[in-house]
């Protein structure tokens, strides 16, 4: 393999998780029952609510469309058709990480260039972003899974305007992501299942989904002292790209 | 005649929004709770003859609200009407509720079912 060369893998050979269709078993298969219960109860709430202000914008009177009523469904119905969205985009990539069905493409990424582009996706109501990375450090993982995983911790870092950090550093043949901000609640980290609080945001899958992404990537995402530790592969055959590739 | 008062309890936003515009649109008064905490403290301010009820809701859910508004003499007959996105309709008998929709429900079917609960009642002693 190149030194910095891209690791096709192929499907199926991805890490080993408790969550593989292969390991399945009946407490397995019953975790998994409660876990797809909650995430059709996550999906179902944005979907009453843009099938309601949907069918209610086409009852009123065009004058009532153009006032603050119709402004409130609009919004409304945006707002939660965005939520399916996102819940249904994070779903589907659970579902294929849990299958081992996403084709990696592991190769050296910039944690700073990975960050910078997970705090592009984030959510206005995420507060302002603090970094603290050490300069070209490169990690050995799929880029785009790994952006994923940032854009879901920080969207649960940032939640309700706290401010977030994020912080990387190189630790033995790792590199380890600190995000910090609103602290994990206890037992954040497991599969929610019914009962499980809404997200009225459509991000009550983004920890579920970093976790899988952890593992995947040959990781693993941990909660510790109020941060979530995001541990992945350092990059094989060394740490830094050449100056002009990292900071371009 | 003042119309019926309805509390519709729901720890989602917009499910709230939504449900009060609905039945405020058909002139009935609506409360709000986001928790059966909340809700029994809005039943005791604001007697409401007819609850809307989501089951799954941080601090109290629905399942204890029932329970613990059952336990008051004053309350326990104040109809509730499950709106729950479990798909469970088992779980409005096991509060004594007088019917339950499953999220996402037609607006006709919630009116309706909110018609037929609110039609034969007597003013509630209190109110």
């Amino acid at each position: 393999m190149p030194l910095f060369g891209v690791e096709q893998v192929p499907e199926r050979q991805v890490a080993d998780h408790p969550e593989g269709e292969a390991e399945r078993g009946p407490d397995d298969a019953e975790r998994r029952g409660a876990f797809l219960g909650f995430v059709a109860h996550e999906v179902r709430n944005p979907l009453s609510t843009a099938l309601w202000s949907a069918e209610l914008l086409g009852r009123i009177t065009a004058e009532e469309r153009g006032g603050a009523r119709g402004e409130k469904l609009v919004a409304m119905c945006l707002r939660s058709i965005a939520r399916v969205r996102q819940l249904v985009e994070d779903h589907l990539l659970c579902e294929r990480l849990d299958a081992g069905e996403f084709p990696l493409r592991v190769e050296p990424v910039s944690a700073r260039e990975a960050v910078g582009d997970a705090i592009e996706r984030r959510p206005p109501d995420v507060g302002e972003i603090a970094l603290d990375i050490v300069p070209d450090l490169l990690l050995g993982v799929d880029r785009a899974l790994l952006v994923r995983a940032l854009d879901a911790l920080v969207a649960m870092a940032g939640r309700d305007g706290t401010a977030v950090r994020i912080a990387a550093e190189g630790a033995g043949d790792t590199v380890r992501l600190a995000v910090s901000g609103k602290a994990p609640e206890e037992g954040a980290l497991e599969d929610p299942v019914k009962g499980t609080p809404s997200d009225p945001r459509g991000r009550a899958l983004a920890l579920p989904l970093a976790r899988r992404i952890a593992a995947t990537l040959g990781g693993a995402l941990t909660a510790a002292d109020g941060r979530y530790l995001l541990t992945l592969p350092l990059a094989k055959g060394g740490a830094a790209l050449p100056r002009d590739v990292a900071h371009p | 005649m003042t119309s019926p008062l309805v509390l519709v309890v729901d720890d989602d936003p917009d499910i709230l929004e939504a449900i009060c515009d609905i039945l405020d649109s058909e002139s009935y008064r609506v409360a709000r709770a986001r928790n059966g905490a909340e809700a029994l403290e809005r039943v005791d301010a604001e007697r409401p003859d007819v609850i809307l009820l989501d089951l799954m809701m941080p601090v109290m859910d629905g399942v204890a609200f029932a329970k613990a508004l059952r336990e008051r003499p004053a309350d326990r007959d104040v109809p509730i009407l499950i709106i729950s996105a479990d798909g469970n309709p088992q779980r409005a008998a096991s509060v004594n509720a007088r019917g339950y929709l499953a999220k996402p429900f037609d607006i006709e079917a919630l009116l309706s079912h909110v018609a037929d609960i609110c039609r034969p009642a007597e003013p509630r002693a209190g109110a």
